[in-house]
This record gives C-alpha cells, sequence and structure tokens, in this order.
C-alpha cells in the first residue's frame, strides 16, 4: 500500500517517457523471455541510456524482470496485473467435488481461482449467492478467500490498494492485518466473521498443488457470523478434505 | 535480429533461500545503513580528528567526502539496481572481477564488518561507562566488559530473532540517538561566540585532501543495505536508494556537525584540532553541561545500533560465503522459524564478545582500542570499495549495458581511493594495524588457496545472489521445461 500523494502534473517529456516504459513492456511480451536490453534498444530504436533506465524502473517496479544471466528480461509476476484474469469454468469432476460438498453442509461453499494475483470466483455457490465478485477482487483483505492470498504472498502489501471499513468488523489498521495474515499463514485456514457483511462470515482453506505445494485455489464456506468463530473442528476437517481432494483437479 | 528468445533454465527457488525473501520496509532498509555509518558517533568524534589535518578547511574536507561517498554509492547502485544480493559488496564484486578479486573483497568485508561491530561495542562500552561515571557510578574495568557483553549478546540475540525485529531496534534507536544529536549541535551552534575570533592557520589545499580520508572513515557501513537484497521489498529500488541516501544524509549531519564544532573553537588557540572532547567543552562553555550526559546517551544508542546493523551484515557475508561453497557450509544454513542465518550468528558474536572482553579485561584502555578497531576497519572497507567500483563498469559491459557515466564515475573515484588507500597504509606505517592487516590478509590468501585447492568448482562459480526464480516470472514460460 502506498499512501497517497499528490499526483504530480505530467511535464514536459515525461508523456513521452511513460509510452516508451509501455513500449519497453510490449517489446518484451512480444519477443519473449530472454531478450536483452541491447536487442530492445535497437528494436524500438530507442536510446540505449534511455533503455536502460526504462528497463531498470521496470524491473524496480517488478512489472519486468531480469533472468539469472542478468542480461534478459521477462515479464514480472506483478505484470499479471495489468491484465483482466479469464474466468475458467473448472472441470467436472472438481465441479463435482465441490458440489459434494455442498450437499453435506447447510453453508454457503464457494470455489475461487487466484491466477493473476486476484480473487476470481470460479464456482460460486448458486444457492447462497456470495458477495459481490468486484468487490472480493478489489479488496482481498476482508474476505477469507483472500486473506488466503495474501498470506501466500510475501509482498502482499502491495496487494491490499485501501484498508476500507465495510463493518464495524472490518480490520482497520496495517499491524492488525498483518497479524492476520501471519495467523492465516501459520495455520493454514483464513476466517473472517462480519467484517464484509455483519451477519456473515466465511472460513477458507488453501487447494495447493500437489507437486510444489504452490496455491492454485481456495475453498470456502460462509455461514453466520457468529457461527464462524467457534472452532468448527469437523466443518474444518470437512473443509479440508474436499481441498485435498480438489487438488489433483485443479493443479 | 534474433535467433528466437534464449530461455535459461529457472531454479524453482533461490540459491539463498531460507532468509524471508522481500518483506523489509525501505525505511527499515534504510535504517540499517545509517546506523552501520552510525552519523551520530561520527558527528561527535570525526571533526576533531579531521581538522588535525585540514584545520580551517575541516568543513571542506567533509563535503569532498562525501561526494567521494556519493561516487562510491553510485558505482554500488549499477548492481543494486539490477541485482538482489545478501552477501553486499562481495556478492557484487563477484558479477563483475574475477572469482579472486570477489573472493577479496569478502575478506575485505568479513574484515571490515568485524572490525566495524568490534568497534561499535568498543565505542558503546566507552560512552556508557563515561555516563555510568558522570551519574555518580563505580569506575570499574567491570562495567566496560559488563557492557560489551551484554550489548554484544543482545545484538545477536535480535539478530537471530528475525531480521524486521532487528530491524525495527535500529530504526527506533537511530532516530532517538540522531534526534538527540541535532538538538545539542543547534543549541551548540545557536550559542554566542566566546569571544573574538582568531585568525585560523590556512590549511591549504593540501591540509584539506589529508583531511579527506579520516572524514572518508566516517562514512564506512553506509553500504549495509546492499546485505539485505533478498530481504528487502522492491530490492531493485530500495537498496540503491537507501545507500545513496545515507551517504548523503551522514554527509550533511557530519557537515553540520564540523561547522559548528569549528565555528565553537574559532576563539581557541589551536581551534578544534586541539581539543580532546570538543562538544562536553563546547556545552560547559554555552552553560549546558546536561547536555554531556545527553551525547554519552545518544551516542551509546548510536553504537548499539551501529553494532547490531554490522553484525546482521557481517552474519549475511558469512552465510554468502558459505552458499558459495568457499566457507563452512553449516554457516550458510538458516533458522527455519526466524530464517536468519542463525549458525553464522551464534559462531561470529560470541567469537567478538570474548574476544573483545578478554581484551578490555586484560586492561587494554578503551579509546586507543576503538581508534585501533576502526583503522583496521577502514582498511577492510577502502579495499571493498575500490574493487565494486572497479567492477561496475566491468559488470555493465559483461551484461551489454554499459554507459559513459559509469566509465566516469569509475576512472574518477578508483584513482581517489586507491591514493586513499596508499595513504592509509602510509599513515599506519610502524604501528601494530599493519602488523594486523599484513596477518589478516595472509590468512586470506591461504584461505583462498585452501579453497582454489579443495573446491576449485566452487571458487570459479563464486557470487550467489537472489536470482530471479520461476515463481516470479509471469506465463508458463518460468517454469523450467
Amino acid at each position: 500500500m502506498t499512501t497517497p500523494r499528490d499526483p504530480l502534473p505530467l511535464s514536459g517529456r515525461q508523456p513521452r517517457a511513460v509510452r516508451s516504459a509501455l513500449a519497453v513492456l510490449e517489446e518484451v511480451v512480444a519477443a519473449g523471455p530472454g531478450i536483452t536490453a541491447k536487442e530492445i534498444s535497437a528494436a524500438l530504436k530507442m536510446p540505449q541510456a534511455t533503455t536502460y533506465r526504462l528497463l531498470n524502473l521496470l524491473v524496480g517496479e517488478e512489472y519486468l524482470v531480469r533472468l539469472p544471466d542478468l542480461k534478459g528480461f521477462a515479464l514480472g509476476r506483478r505484470a499479471a496485473r495489468l491484465a483482466v484474469p479469464v474466468t475458467t469454468t473448472p472441470p467436472t469432476a472438481a465441479r463435482a467435488v465441490v458440489d459434494h460438498l455442498r450437499g453435506l453442509v447447510r453453508w454457503g461453499v464457494h470455489l475461487a481461482s487466484f491466477g493473476a494475483g486476484q480473487v476470481t470466483l470460479v464456482d460460486p455457490d448458486p444457492d447462497h449467492p456470495p458477495s459481490d465478485a468486484a468487490l472480493l477482487a478489489r479488496y482481498p483483505q476482508v474476505s477469507a478467500l483472500g486473506r488466503l492470498l495474501l498470506a501466500d504472498q510475501p509482498e502482499w502489501r502491495a496487494l491490499v490498494r485501501e484498508l476500507r471499513v465495510f463493518t464495524e468488523h472490518t480490520v482497520s489498521s496495517t499491524s492488525e492485518l498483518a497479524a492476520r495474515i501471519d495467523e492465516v499463514a501459520h495455520d493454514g485456514i483464513a476466517r473472517q466473521c462480519g467484517e464484509l457483511r455483519a451477519d456473515r462470515g466465511c472460513l477458507a482453506v488453501p487447494v495447493r498443488a500437489p507437486g510444489d505445494g504452490r496455491l492454485v485455489a481456495g475453498l470456502a464456506l460462509s455461514g453466520p457470523a457468529n457461527r464462524v468463530a467457534d472452532p468448527n473442528t469437523e466443518l474444518v476437517a470437512l473443509l479440508r478434505e474436499h481441498a485435498d481432494r480438489l487438488a489433483p483437479l485443479l493443479a | 535480429m534474433r535467433d528466437g528468445p534464449v530461455l535459461p533454465r529457472l531454479r524453482e527457488r533461490s540459491p539463498v533461500h531460507g532468509l524471508r525473501r522481500r518483506g523489509l520496509a525501505p525505511l527499515e532498509v534504510f535504517a540499517q545503513s545509517v546506523s552501520g555509518a552510525a552519523p551520530s558517533a561520527a558527528m561527535a568524534a570525526t571533526p576533531a580528528i579531521v581538522a588535525a589535518s585540514a584545520g580551517g578547511g575541516t568543513v571542506w574536507s567533509f563535503v569532498v567526502a562525501t561526494g567521494l561517498a556519493l561516487l562510491v554509492a553510485s558505482c554500488i547502485a549499477r548492481f543494486t539496481r539490477r541485482m538482489a544480493a545478501t552477501g553486499g559488496l562481495y556478492s557484487l564484486t563477484a558479477k563483475g572481477l574475477n572469482p579472486g578479486a570477489a573472493f577479496a573483497s569478502g575478506a575485505a568485508l568479513l574484515v571490515g564488518y568485524g572490525m566495524l561491530a568490534a568497534a561499535a561495542l568498543t565505542g558503546g562500552a566507552t560512552y556508557l561507562q563515561t555516563l555510568v561515571a558522570r551519574l555518580g557510578g563505580p569506575v570499574s574495568v567491570w562495567v566496560p566488559v559488563g557492557a560489551v557483553v551484554a550489548v554484544g549478546l543482545a545484538a545477536g540475540a535480535l539478530a537471530l530473532r528475525g531480521v524486521r525485529l532487528s530491524a525495527r531496534v535500529v530504526l527506533l534507536v537511530e532516530l532517538v540517538s540522531i534526534t538527540l544529536m541535532l538538538v545539542i549541535f543547534g543549541l551548540l551552534l545557536a550559542a554566542p561566540p566566546a569571544g573574538p575570533e582568531l585568525p585560523q592557520p590556512s590549511p591549504g589545499l593540501g591540509g584539506i585532501v589529508a583531511g579527506v580520508l579520516p572524514a572518508l572513515a566516517a562514512f564506512i557501513g553506509f553500504e549495509i543495505a546492499t546485505a539485505l537484497g533478498s530481504e528487502a521489498r522492491r530490492p531493485f529500488r530500495t537498496v540503491p536508494r537507501a545507500v545513496t541516501w545515507t551517504a548523503a544524509v551522514s554527509g550533511l549531519l557530519c557537515v553540520f556537525a564540523a561547522q559548528t564544532q569549528v565555528v565553537g573553537f574559532a576563539s581557541v588557540p589551536g581551534g578544534l584540532a586541539a581539543q580532546d572532547a570538543p562538544v562536553p567543552t563546547l556545552a560547559a562553555a554555552g552553560g549546558w553541561p546536561w547536555l554531556t550526559p545527553l551525547l554519552d546517551l545518544g551516542l551509546t544508542m548510536s553504537f548499539f545500533a551501529c553494532a547490531l546493523a554490522t553484525t546482521n551484515a557481517l552474519a549475511r557475508v558469512l552465510f554468502s560465503l558459505a552458499r558459495d561453497g568457499v566457507a563452512p557450509r553449516a554457516f550458510g544454513r538458516t533458522h527455519p522459524r526466524f530464517a536468519t542465518p542463525h549458525v553464522a550468528i551464534a559462531v561470529v558474536v560470541p567469537v567478538l564478545v570474548v574476544g573483545l572482553a578478554a581484551t578490555v579485561a586484560a586492561g587494554m584502555a578503551l579509546a586507543p582500542l576503538l581508534v585501533f578497531l576502526l583503522t583496521v576497519a577502514t582498511g577492510g572497507f577502502l579495499v571493498a570499495y575500490l574493487l565494486v567500483c572497479l567492477a561496475a563498469p566491468v559488470f555493465l559491459r559483461r551484461i551489454g549495458e554499459l554507459t559513459w557515466p559509469a566509465v566516469a564515475a569509475t576512472a574518477v573515484i578508483v584513482p581517489i581511493l586507491l591514493a586513499a588507500l596508499v595513504a592509509y597504509v602510509v599513515a599506519s606505517g610502524g604501528t601494530p594495524v599493519v602488523v594486523v592487516l599484513a596477518a589478516l590478509a595472509a590468512t586470506a590468501v591461504a584461505w583462498f588457496v585452501w579453497a582454489r585447492l579443495r573446491r576449485p568448482a566452487e571458487v570459479a562459480a563464486i557470487g550467489v545472489y537472489d536470482e530471479t526464480v520461476a515463481a516470479d516470472v509471469l506465463g508458463d514460460t518460468g517454469r523450467a521445461a
């Protein structure tokens, strides 16, 4: 999160610099990973010193990364945030697992994917409509699914744009949020009681790839806020069991 | 034009995995570098040393030294804008020069940080002892010994517990200490002159130049942020800024402190150079004797922060040497929960503390010990700075991004650093410093020869850094096929 600052008026050669930076990004995408600074400079007919400065800026902001030889460039993970995530319908076998869980519990069951560093609901519960998808994507810190995503990222602060307060329970300070995120990383389960809507709460567990353990999706239960705060041992066990069954189907 | 993209195989995890990646806020990284340079201590102590050569030109010596430190920072930034290292200047040098030079940088940094940490402990003990005595406490050799042990172990424990925690402690302590210094020096500068200004002997250009070396010594440690590359958030932006800003801020504070003291002693025969304890003398003359214990407190805190920051850096250099396979591999281990190089810290800190405590307990006076340790440290840093400045354009050429400002910066700074190194060796001629440095250099050479014979492949591939891993790259192309 950055503190809001007065935006400086664009002046002089700055518009050109912005265009050049975008051209550099496009060139890296077009040429594919491994393109060097000299090649970019030649392809765009841009002065070398300017190209190097723009590249260092884009690397500093992590839209680009340098490959291990330090010569070649590739798109960084942050660049994913420039594109709208594509919602893909999960495979039938995965939807069957989610439906199976819906048959066992009286709470809403939602499946979300975390591609592009955003919460995207790929299988929301039709009988218990979840909160607005745009809200979930925009304020990951107030949903249990979003907290799973944040806990997986060392740089989660970059994904939290604004600590907007929705209810009296909404976490409103960075330090408190940091403590919650640490808890999620430690316990492997995220919860949220009445922070987005006063009467609703959520529990979510990660779905991790069986091989490398990377986070691919999150499985959430949503129910009455006062019930979510309880230990819910059996519900959590059920949730984890279904998340484990989803892992090979989604990774 | 291109033969198609050549995608090198990406690793699944960084070669320096185990440290907490990308967790430190910019201010926390900056605080580490500032504490390494310990501007508070430099403000109180160095102007008098510089004045011994530069006299009335003391301020100019500091201005020149600040310019040089900024040039060194610019050479360091050529690397840190492009790579995130854990071994500080050693890891950077390895990307430009051959393994021998990189190894020399590593050894020089170990000496530099080791001696600077010891000096910070000694300095902290010195001012704590003075403070205790001033407040009516006991005067005994056990006060500084106790201070060395307590402060050293506290620094070690904090460094072990996590880089975040120690960075925050450092930030807080350094902030208080610099604020204290600014208040003290502001009051002193506002004080009316004690008498008519005496004509100062003009130092001439030679005097100012001679004053640059001790003034440059006030900056050592300002590059500590380079050892936190993998642990800093947005390292390619944060680390170069931290180093450059530390050079600028330290320089500004020192120029301010030098000006205060030169003006304060303008009416005293011999000027600032004749002063043993300039700031307490000025405080007493101004009618504020209570400033002196405040100064002692500020300096004790500054030295504590410096000890903590240098311990962090020292452990990370050793950690990187171990991950490179040229130091015992155990030093490359990290604590599973605290994500710190715990073995390196657990070995280095007790060795430093016990060695230093034994020296002090044996009756070695603190003031000459502090000067000796700082002098040896300066030697190590001069070598490391020289090598990294030399490496910068070579590195840029190797990756095909050489520009003329990089060449120009190196062309200016390298001869000056070489001259400073020669002046340093000449000035230390006939003192134990030369003997110690020669012994340390011989040890380093023997270590390198051993490494070359026993682990030739590791030595040839020296220079691990926090390289881009598959997870950092967007898309499936990032994953090794």
